[in-house]
């Protein structure tokens, strides 16, 4: 009933290898476009500029990290560390006077040559082996930027970002910045679901089931796990720039810490490994909902009159957090991504299927 | 549409008149985003509990210019992103004075502040070269910068030394981030300049484990070593320091020590043991005494009576009675409704202004936002905290070339 199966078949490969196999999805994936094409006339400006904005940035980063850690199998704790990469190189370079169109390639670029000195360590190791390895090129990277004031700026770290402008315009407004987000996530997305239907998308996966009978298939695991670790460092790169360039304004090595690296992999689970409607819901979660949580109960305890401490005030939506975090994955391991296919195949036929229980 | 908005637009004045809300004064707001659940609870809870006690305090005397002032707090967890989320909330509901207490959120809300033309106050934290006021318009790090209590810690070695450091040996021990590398600089200034030995002895975060650097300052032998850490570290640094014999007045800590790290090194085993502070220590001070008297006698504080007894209590007390101070300044000179730019014009116009004897008194002006940044070195005599100096503001030449040549990178 909702999704109108009726009448669609697919008699060819062509056909059966579409991004949306049915209607209705590709229906719900425009109408959502257009929201997010509408948002900055429809969302509160606050809404715009301190959740969506950053909502939008983290999900085209944490695809780049469900590429390599959901498609091709490879931990990555340090994935934090090759978005700096990709943010100080671009910032250097917009600040050199090179147009931000190319610093952001270069930016990418950058991040895709020293993310892919991450592959080195994943040809050897695999598993918790190769996340230590890649949390130690995280604590490398760390030393680097807090050591190195000609990379990290000098005072307290901090590098400040020239004015955005592309395609020779300048960006200054809290619409503008949206639609540069928006843009780039678009892109990111729109690259992803094609992943998933061309050669390169099923070799990652062969690698990521078992990389020696993937290499039994002919498939070379040497070459799509460096590809694996380029593309999404690329991806990093981009994204980690234009956190600095649209949100922070300003470069600083804790935007950057071990624990953004821990948070974002966290992203990736929660939303659900190799999902990318997943990686939107994944990124909410752990990202907006400790601030939408901290909102409410402050409300909630001013509405209700209560004197509470302003430290365990604090403390709720912590734990608020924590749990939601532990539920989401007792009700479904397999992440967020998961439990909307649930709802999806729920819904796929309703209520036919019901009938025949 | 157009009818709705009119409709509602004649609604709210209808009940606006009714209710009074468009007479009621709008309170005097400070936002203070801080860090209550990660990475700054050492502090956080108690400068927060000044601030609200002080609020309290305030709007029972009548407010600011017969207007009740407000403090809202809400907490970031050390996160830029919340931070910033917490600015773009508060200032939307009309707060244009901010204080955050973390240097991470601080750098992420700095260039809003700037570019929106809000009032960032930032003492000790953030980036240092902001007490540059003709870089840094808005932002205030009222208070000490690290290059000038490091600068000052110095000048105090040198009195010990009766003005002649060409023999002394001074070691620096520090977390090895940017909090801690800060005064490398001025330290190394200064030790071409009075010929004293510097010896760098970087310390890994958490700081859990000293051990290595520990028994190569006994080795070393500095004279005294200035020490760079926070919380827990002060305890790891003085266990190893017992465990290789040094001496514990050698010891001179940057502003973060308290009474709770006091206490878990033990009061007898921190005989000696010194800090830098822009704030007088213990609860002898004429302000304390009357919150105590207002308030928590009568049970009316913003939080346990404990967390009151920590210098980083008379810290808050101090940071916020500049802020109230300013406020009150500005209603003073331009009258209600206080905006961000009499604030400003109220924030310059203190002079040596001490809050009754709480702290070092500070001198803003539109140059220097950061008050003068005199500290003072005081001991701790295992009861409570004897000053060794008098408010003291040293090598400011030195650090204002520091600061100027860390401002002028900014905008660049």
């Amino acid at each position: 009933m909702f999704y109108g199966l009726s009448g669609v078949h697919h008699a060819n490969y062509v056909s059966d290898s579409r991004i949306f196999k049915v209607p209705a999805d590709r229906n719900l994936a425009a109408f959502i476009f257009l929201i997010g094409i509408a948002a900055p006339f429809i969302i509160p400006s606050l809404y715009l500029n301190s959740y969506m904005l950053p909502w939008l940035i983290w999900t085209a980063a944490a695809l780049g990290l469900n590429l390599v850690t959901g498609w091709a199998g490879q931990l990555h704790l340090g994935y934090a560390a090759v978005m700096a990469v990709g943010a100080y190189s671009a910032i250097h370079a917009a600040r050199f006077g090179v147009p931000w169109e190319f610093a952001l390639i270069i930016g990418g670029l950058t991040s895709s040559v020293i993310g892919s000195l991450f592959a080195f360590a994943a040809l050897r190791v695999k598993g918790l082996y190769l996340a230590l390895t890649t949390l130690a090129m995280q604590f490398v990277m760390d030393w680097v930027l807090t050591h190195s004031p000609a990379i990290s700026g000098g005072s307290h770290a901090s590098l400040q970002s020239p004015t955005l402008a592309l395609l020779g315009q300048e960006i200054t407004t809290d619409t503008g910045f949206y639609y540069v987000a928006f843009g780039w996530c678009v892109l990111v997305t729109i690259f992803m679901l094609n992943l998933k239907r061309t050669g390169l998308g099923r070799a990652l996966v062969a690698v990521r089931e078992k990389d020696f009978a993937a290499a039994i298939l002919g498939v070379n695991s040497f070459y799509y796990k460096i590809l694996a670790f380029a593309t999404s460092s690329f991806i990093a790169g981009v994204s980690g720039a234009l956190l600095v360039a649209t949100f922070f304004f300003l470069a600083a090595p804790e935007q950057f810490s071990v624990n953004v690296s821990i948070q974002v992999l966290a992203m990736v689970i929660v939303g659900g490994l190799g999902s990318i409607i997943g990686s939107y819901f994944g990124v909410a979660l752990i990202l907006l909902v400790p601030g939408i949580v901290n909102g409410l109960v402050v409300t909630l305890s001013d509405g209700l009159g209560m004197q509470i401490n302003v430290e365990t005030l604090a403390h709720i939506p912590n734990a608020v957090y924590g749990a939601l975090i532990v539920i989401v994955l007792l009700i479904e391991p397999l992440g967020l991504g998961k439990l909307y296919g649930n709802i999806r195949d729920y819904l796929m036929v309703w209520p036919f299927d019901q009938f025949k229980k | 549409m157009k009818k709705l908005t009119k409709a509602l637009a004649v609604l709210s004045m209808f009940g606006g008149a009714m209710f009074g809300t468009q007479t009621l004064a709008e309170p005097f707001k400070i936002g203070i985003c801080y860090d209550l659940s990660k990475a700054y609870t050492f502090a956080t809870p108690q400068v927060s509990q000044a601030a609200m006690d002080l609020a309290k305090l305030i709007n029972m005397k009548g407010g600011i210019g017969g207007e009740p002032v407000e403090v809202i707090v809400r907490d970031h967890g050390n996160e830029p992103q919340r931070g910033i989320e917490c600015y773009s909330k508060l200032s939307r509901e009309g707060v244009f004075v901010f204080d955050t207490l973390s240097t991470p959120v601080s750098l992420a809300i700095l260039p809003r502040a700037m570019e929106d033309e809000r009032i960032l106050m930032q003492s000790l934290v953030g980036r240092g070269d902001a007490v540059d006021g003709t870089v840094f318009e808005w932002v205030y790090p009222v208070g000490p910068t690290y290059w000038g209590q490091a600068a000052n810690d110095v000048a105090y070695i040198k009195q010990l030394h009766d003005g002649d450091l060409s023999d002394v040996k001074v070691g620096f021990v520090y977390f090895d981030y940017p909090f801690g590398q800060e005064p490398i600089e001025i330290l190394e200034t200064l030790s071409e300049k009075e010929g004293f030995e510097l010896e760098l002895y970087p310390v890994p975060l958490p700081g859990s484990d000293q051990a290595g650097v520990w028994s190569k300052v006994r080795r070393d032998k500095p004279d005294h070593v200035i020490v760079w850490m926070l919380g827990g570290a002060h305890v790891v640094a003085s266990k190893e320091m017992q465990r290789n014999r040094i001496p514990m007045d050698k010891y001179i800590s940057v502003n973060w020590l308290n009474e709770v790290d006091i206490a878990n090194i033990g009061k007898e085993a921190a005989k000696g043991i010194k800090r830098g502070t822009n704030v007088v220590g213990g609860q002898d001070i004429a302000l304390y005494q009357e919150i105590m008297a207002e308030l928590y006698d009568k049970g009316e504080g913003s939080g346990p009576i404990e967390k009151t007894q920590d210098v980083f209590y008379n810290t808050g007390l101090a940071m916020y009675s500049i802020m109230f101070e300013a406020a009150r300044r500005a209603a003073e000179q331009e009258g209600l409704p206080i905006t961000a730019e009499s604030y400003k014009a109220g924030l310059e116009s203190l002079e040596g202004y001490d809050a009754n004897g709480l702290m070092a008194p500070i001198t803003v002006t539109a140059e220097d936002h950061g008050g003068g940044g005199k500290t003072r070195i005081e001991m701790w005599d295992g009861e409570t905290w004897v000053p060794q100096t008098d408010w003291i503001s040293e090598y400011t030449d030195v650090v204002w070339d520091v600061v100027k040549e860390s401002s002028s990178k900014y905008e660049q």
